[in-house]
């Protein structure tokens, strides 16, 4: 890999905006690769990814499919095939590397201390097992409880989420639950042993939009009754901006930008979050205004280019100055607030401003 | 002679029916010529168990002569086979199940050669330590005393005779056995002696239409009993191959009290020296010996083994595979009818390791092609048709070598009074056939394109011959048109008189070893109608008058000398029929049988002189 | 569940009914006169013919054979040779027999085929695939595969007389096979189908486990597997407790088509082994033209096929809860 600038690992304070509330990081992310090997080659799924979360709060990360961002959540899970994947860098949890931890641990840690969300309730529960089983089986496993404590476990987890009648509904199967019951009790699965960390991947994405907001409600409400910190993976920027207190947006299994929730939204840096920006609708805003998708797609993870892997598709390569080469060389995303461009801060901050921000208003 | 199961397997449980047709119709009404002496040939590869004509004789040999055996010679118990030893179990491995068990219902080999161990008649077929064949009184005391010119026959039953319930066998039983042949149920058995009674061909039934049942009973005229022990057959025309017909398993004894007419052929008593223990349809039979049976009043079954073992369901290769392992159970087993399989035979054949345990000799069938003279008129065409078909090619579709020998005549080998040699169109020398001259043959009627309807059914190994047949055909100029039917209704469709066939497979047995059984029932000229036997539809004047003048021939020996002439002149002149192949069967039984012979008169292993070779012994 | 059972239970007897219909009147489509087997094949006189057909019940008009012949099944028949209680198949003409006698005779031997098999190749066919799932990419996954498919398309009419060669007539390691009743001693029954079970299974067990492993590889790829080993559930209880359980959809529907026509008759396995059942049954009325034992044995493995069918569903809800039976 080519940087001009490479990543430096450990904490950086200074860039920390002096608004967030200081926090000794509960997950660090540390350049963390993953790779499959397929048929065709090496997919470089998630390329030199950095980020940390501390307790308590909520990281959002969003970007567009195939940017890398479920692949690298799973990877703190240690879902991945070991065969057929290759991970490195590091993952530290309360500083334990969980990229060279052994099965066994990650059995430990999954479902107890770190625990996920996913997208589609339906698929993701099991067809052949109640809920009270499914959201019962954790907690026997992890907490050593006995099979009716387990069971009030579930059925108190259920009424925690808002399922009505969870006595009766313990004994149900997914299919007899409606998609936002499905989620919820989706979430109760996950929160059945008090997690430090929630990974909740696309959890609002198969859901209605009213359903969506109840169950980011929801979300915030466990996250403030447990202090547990959340990971949100999501494509949909009103999502993070309701929920998140920090983002990061990735793009091509790297992660281009990165700030607390204001700062990302309301003076993004980074050519593809002003194209999100540019492509999410807006509540209040002019009906009339047309949503200006990014043209182009993203690059093949086959064969990234070398440089900049957004330039093909940015609007602004011509103006990066000529000592850098967006074809060849790669931009860095510095620690704290910043983006992975090689437009200077300045010429960012006058695009924004002059040609970007009069589209979004 | 019953032996009815074609060589090849596929159409094992076809043929039989298919031939029976052919060989029961219109057999009636003809007068036999006395056979008191047939020379018969005596062929078996390799006997088992020490047997005294054990030696390799592949083609046949003439050797013995038949002879109806009289008081001295019926009296028994069997002569004893060298070396035998009583006990144990005989294993047999049979392809096809017996439908039936009632006597007069039984006429096909895979039923009658089960049946020989457990029903007695007036007469029996006895083969020797020598390899004669002679006619014995089984029941009676002899084979037959005869009067007013063999139209009279007297039998005088033994004493010491039982069924397998204990009572005796008298001659109430025997006349039961006669009158109940012409019951509407009976349809399966032979027919001799109900149309010979009666001197009616078709109609005989007529005789007695009820049967015993509706409480009438055949007239003295016909049949009497005088006494406990005394049978008289009286006919209108000469019988003289009565004794034979006799012999037939079809014609053995039903008890009269036992008779449960359409139940008994589920469960028949029995007069042999085996009953039937346990009889599963399709899979088993147990066969266990009749403890009313006594050795000292049977000439004809020595009836060594204490139980048979017969299991169905064994196709050819099975039962080849399971004989050439000779293990465990197969080292005492037989088979009947599985004769080598196609795809092993020809192996088996030339390993000396198996050559002990080889039986091989003709069946009685001769696999012809008919020529309707009917249609066919021109002396040259059915000339040409003999000469193109190919042997070689018929032969091939029946499994070679193994399932046949190339035939010259109409004959079987097993018949005597042949020439052995006899092959008029040189057709055995060059089995391929004589396209060249069939084609001048044609030329010279001016006849090339000439169009032939050839009939055949659907087995495969019939269709196979017939392509065969076809191609030769066409390549010396003939235009065929062939056409195939099922197999059962095959000899229906070609006894049709007006078929509009023109050439079509016959394959005919001999049902005793006579020509008597051969020539008139398929060419006598006076018989052609719907659903007779003369296939040909050959009517000559010389045939004719040579067939009435044969059966009153006295000695059997002149008589076979012209049956055989005879033949010659329907193949030869007349042209009425190719002969093509002559069937074989080899068979290879288990290495702890003993006295495993070939038996001409059925067609198979001999069943009455089987022993199981004894540990230590 | 009741109420599944009975609906499915008509729809199969409709479907029964229609099977009947349809290969009775092709049956007698097909120009073979049955009463020429009967009457001893040209012996008979046309008046002859006449009184056998109509013993046989064939001289009325199709339709009529086809009603007597329905209500023979309820109420049995008379014939002439015989009686044949109901519920009445037909009458064989050849043997003097009611079908269903010869029917229940062969069944045992068909059934104890059948059983033997499945047992041998669930288990092992099960087995295998879940060894060559669990071991995905490894030289035992691929040495599994390999040799199933190998195996899966090799042939009962091969592998018979090959194994029948090996194991039994040139080494004597097993018995001859055969059958004999479990009643008159189960180590018989038992020694005399080992070899058709084993080889019966080989096929079976083959496909099975070339079956099982695939079904288990794409349960394994379910999101709800992977939502299982999110919760940090151990290697084994996911395989067993979730992917496994998926993966028995498909095998159980292949199971019932198998079941159903095994117990229809595995005529070349019954052929090779020389096993009366209900395959050679079905074989032998072919070549002997006997359309009465032919009809009844389709009707029974018919009956068969949609019995298991039923059962096969029954096991779906079994297994799926989100399958109703209703």
């Amino acid at each position: 890999m080519t940087t001009t600038q490479p990543a430096a690992p450990g904490p950086e304070v200074t860039g920390r905006p002096a608004t967030e509330p200081a926090a000794e990081p509960f997950l660090s992310v540390r350049d963390l690769r993953v790779r499959f090997g397929t048929e065709d080659g090496v997919v470089k799924a998630v390329d030199g990814l950095s980020f940390d979360v501390a307790r308590g709060r909520t990281l959002g990360i969003v970007g567009e499919s195939g940017s890398g961002k479920s692949v690298a959540n799973q990877a703190i899970l240690g879902l991945h095939n070991p065969k057929a994947t290759d991970i490195t860098g590091q993952i530290l949890l309360e500083g334990e590397d969980l990229v060279t931890a052994r099965e066994r641990r990650m059995e430990q840690l999954r479902g107890n201390k770190i625990a996920i969300i996913f997208q589609d309730p339906l698929t993701s529960l099991s067809p052949y097992h109640t809920v009270g089983q499914q959201i019962a089986e954790p907690f026997r496993k992890h907490r050593g409880a006995g099979r009716r404590e387990a069971r009030e476990r579930a059925v108190e987890m259920l009424a925690k989420v808002g399922i009505p009648h969870p006595a009766r509904r313990v004994d149900d199967y997914p299919h007899q639950f409606s998609g936002g019951m499905r989620q919820r009790v989706m979430i109760a699965m996950a929160l059945v042993c008090d997690p430090d960390l929630l990974i909740a991947d696309e959890p609002t994405t198969a859901l209605d939009v009213t359903v969506q907001a109840q169950i980011l409600d929801l979300l915030l409400e466990l996250q403030q009754e447990f202090g547990s910190a959340i990971i949100m993976i999501t494509h949909d920027l009103g999502v993070v901006s309701r929920v998140s207190d920090d983002i990061l947006v990735m793009y091509a299994g790297r992660a281009v930008e990165r700030g607390t929730v204001h700062d990302v939204l309301s003076r993004p840096q980074h050519p593809y979050t002003w194209g999100l920006l540019g492509s999410m609708p807006r509540l209040g805003g002019d009906v009339g205004k047309e949503l200006v998708s990014i043209p182009g797609a993203p690059p093949s993870l086959l064969d990234p280019p070398s440089g900049c892997p957004f330039a093909p598709r940015c609007t602004f390569r011509d103006e990066v100055p000529d000592n850098l080469s967006c074809a060849d060389d790669r931009p860095a995303l510095p620690d704290g607030r910043g983006a992975a461009c090689h437009l200077t801060g300045e010429r960012r901050t006058v695009l924004f401003t002059e040609r970007i921000r009069p589209r979004l208003l | 002679m019953t032996g009815t199961t074609s060589h090849n397997e596929r159409a094992g449980a076809k043929e039989p029916m298919s031939k029976r047709t052919a060989h029961r119709r219109r057999t009636a009404g003809v007068a036999l010529a006395l056979a008191g002496a047939l020379v018969l040939s005596a062929c078996s590869g390799g006997g088992g168990g020490g047997e005294p004509e054990g030696e390799d004789s592949a083609g046949p040999e003439q050797s013995a002569a038949i002879t109806f055996g009289d008081e001295a010679a019926s009296t028994g118990p069997a002569e004893e086979v060298p070396g035998a030893t009583p006990g144990g179990t005989v294993n047999v491995l049979q392809e096809t199940a017996p439908d039936h068990l009632d006597p007069a219902q039984v006429y096909v080999s895979h039923e009658s050669n089960i049946t020989r161990l457990l029903h007695r008649g007036l007469t029996a077929v006895r083969l020797d330590n020598e390899g004669n064949y002679s006619v014995l009184g089984d029941l009676a005391t002899d084979a037959g005393q005869v009067s007013d010119e063999g139209r009279t026959w007297t039998y005088t039953l033994k004493e010491d005779i039982y069924f397998n319930d204990g009572s005796p066998i008298t001659s109430a039983d025997i006349r039961h056995s006669v009158e109940r042949l012409f019951a509407d149920f009976i349809t399966q058995g032979p027919s001799y002696l109900q149309r010979w009674l009666a001197n009616e061909p078709e109609t005989y039934r007529e005789l007695l239409p009820d049967g015993p049942y509706g409480g009438e009973h055949l007239p003295d005229s016909v049949l009497e009993t005088p006494d406990e022990r005394t049978v008289i057959f009286h006919f209108e025309q000469p019988q003289n191959d009565l004794p034979y017909a006799l012999s037939m398993p079809g014609y053995a004894v039903v008890s009269a009290e036992g008779d449960t007419q359409e139940a008994y052929d589920q469960e028949p008593m029995t007069s042999g020296p085996y009953q039937i223990e346990e009889f599963r349809p399709g899979r088993s039979m147990t066969l266990t010996r009749n403890e009313y049976w006594e050795a000292a009043s049977d000439p004809a079954r020595n009836a060594y083994p204490d139980r048979y073992e017969i299991t169905f369901g064994h196709t050819r290769e099975d039962t080849t595979a399971r004989l050439m392992a000779d293990n465990g159970e197969n080292q005492t087993t037989v088979t009947f009818n599985n004769g080598l399989d196609a795809g092993q035979g020809p192996a088996v054949v030339e390993d000396p390791q198996y050559q002990d345990r080889l039986v091989d000799g003709y069946q009685p069938y001769v696999w012809s092609l008919a020529i309707n003279q009917q249609t066919v008129t021109d002396r040259r065409i059915r000339e040409a048709i003999a000469l193109a078909v190919p042997l070689n090619g018929v032969r091939a579709a029946y499994g070679g070598a193994l399932g046949g020998e190339y035939a010259g005549s109409l004959i079987s080998p097993l018949l005597p009074g042949r020439e052995d040699d006899y092959d008029p169109f040189g057709k055995v020398a060059n089995p391929q056939g004589d396209i060249a001259g069939a084609r001048a043959l044609l030329e010279e009627a001016d006849a090339v394109g000439y169009e032939l309807n050839y009939v055949h059914h659907t087995a495969p190994e019939d269709q196979q011959a017939a392509i065969a047949v076809e191609n030769a055909l066409e390549e010396a100029g003939f235009d065929v048109n062939r056409s195939e039917v099922p197999p059962e209704t095959y000899y229906d469709t070609i006894g049709v008189v007006d078929s509009g066939f023109d050439i079509y497979r016959s394959s005919w047995g001999a049902d005793w070893l006579s020509g008597s059984t051969v020539v008139p029932p398929q060419y006598d000229g006076r018989q052609i109608a719907d659903g007779a036997s003369n296939y040909a539809h050959l009517d000559d004047e010389h045939v004719n008058s040579e067939i009435d003048r044969i059966l009153l021939i006295e000695d059997p020996d002149q008589a076979a000398t012209e049956w055989f002439e005879l033949s010659k002149y329907v193949v030869e002149d007349a042209v009425a029929s190719v002969p093509v192949i002559y069937y074989r069967q080899t068979m290879l039984h288990g290495s702890l049988i003993g006295g495993a012979v070939f038996n001409d008169d059925v067609g198979t292993i001999d069943m009455q002189r089987l022993y199981v070779i004894q540990d230590g012994s | 569940m009741l109420r599944f059972l009975l609906r499915r239970s008509l729809g199969a007897l409709a479907i029964l009914l229609l099977i009947s219909a349809v290969t009775f009147f092709l049956f007698y489509a097909i120009p073979r006169n049955p009463a020429l087997l009967a009457c001893g094949k040209g012996v008979c006189t046309q008046e002859q013919l006449a009184v056998v057909e109509h013993n046989l019940g064939i001289d009325k008009p199709i339709p009529q054979q086809y009603w007597e012949y329905m209500v023979g099944i309820f109420a049995g028949r008379e014939f002439p040779a015989g009686s044949c209680p109901a519920p009445c198949l037909g009458f064989s003409f050849r043997d003097n027999r009611p079908v269903l006698d010869t029917i229940l005779d062969r069944l045992p031997t068909t059934l104890s085929l059948a059983a033997g098999g499945v047992v041998v190749f669930l288990v092992l066919g099960l087995g295998f695939g879940m060894v060559a799932a669990w071991r995905r990419g490894t030289l035992t996954d691929r040495t599994v595969s390999s040799t199933s498919l190998v195996l899966s398309s090799a042939q009962i009419y091969f592998l018979g007389p090959l194994a029948l060669a090996l194991l039994v007539y040139n080494n004597q390691i097993l018995s001859q096979p055969g059958y004999f009743p479990i009643t008159e001693g189960p180590g018989a029954w038992f020694a005399g189908l080992l070899l058709p079970w084993l080889v019966l299974s080989t096929i079976f067990t083959a496909q099975y486990t070339r079956l099982s492993r695939a079904a288990l590889i794409e349960q394994l790829q379910e999101d709800h597997v992977r939502t299982a080993r999110a919760k940090g559930m151990g290697r084994r209880t996911v395989f067993f407790r979730y992917a496994w359980r998926g993966s028995l959809i498909p095998i159980v529907t292949v199971l019932g088509i198998d079941m159903g026509s095994l117990i229809g008759g595995a005529m070349i396995t019954e052929q090779t082994f020389a096993l009366p059942g209900l395959g050679r049954l079905a074989v032998d009325s072919v070549t002997q033209s006997n359309l009465p034992m032919l009809m009844g044995v389709m009707l029974f493995a018919a009956l068969m096929i949609v019995v298991f069918n039923i059962i096969v569903d029954a096991c779906y809800a079994l297994i799926d809860p989100r399958v109703r039976l209703a």
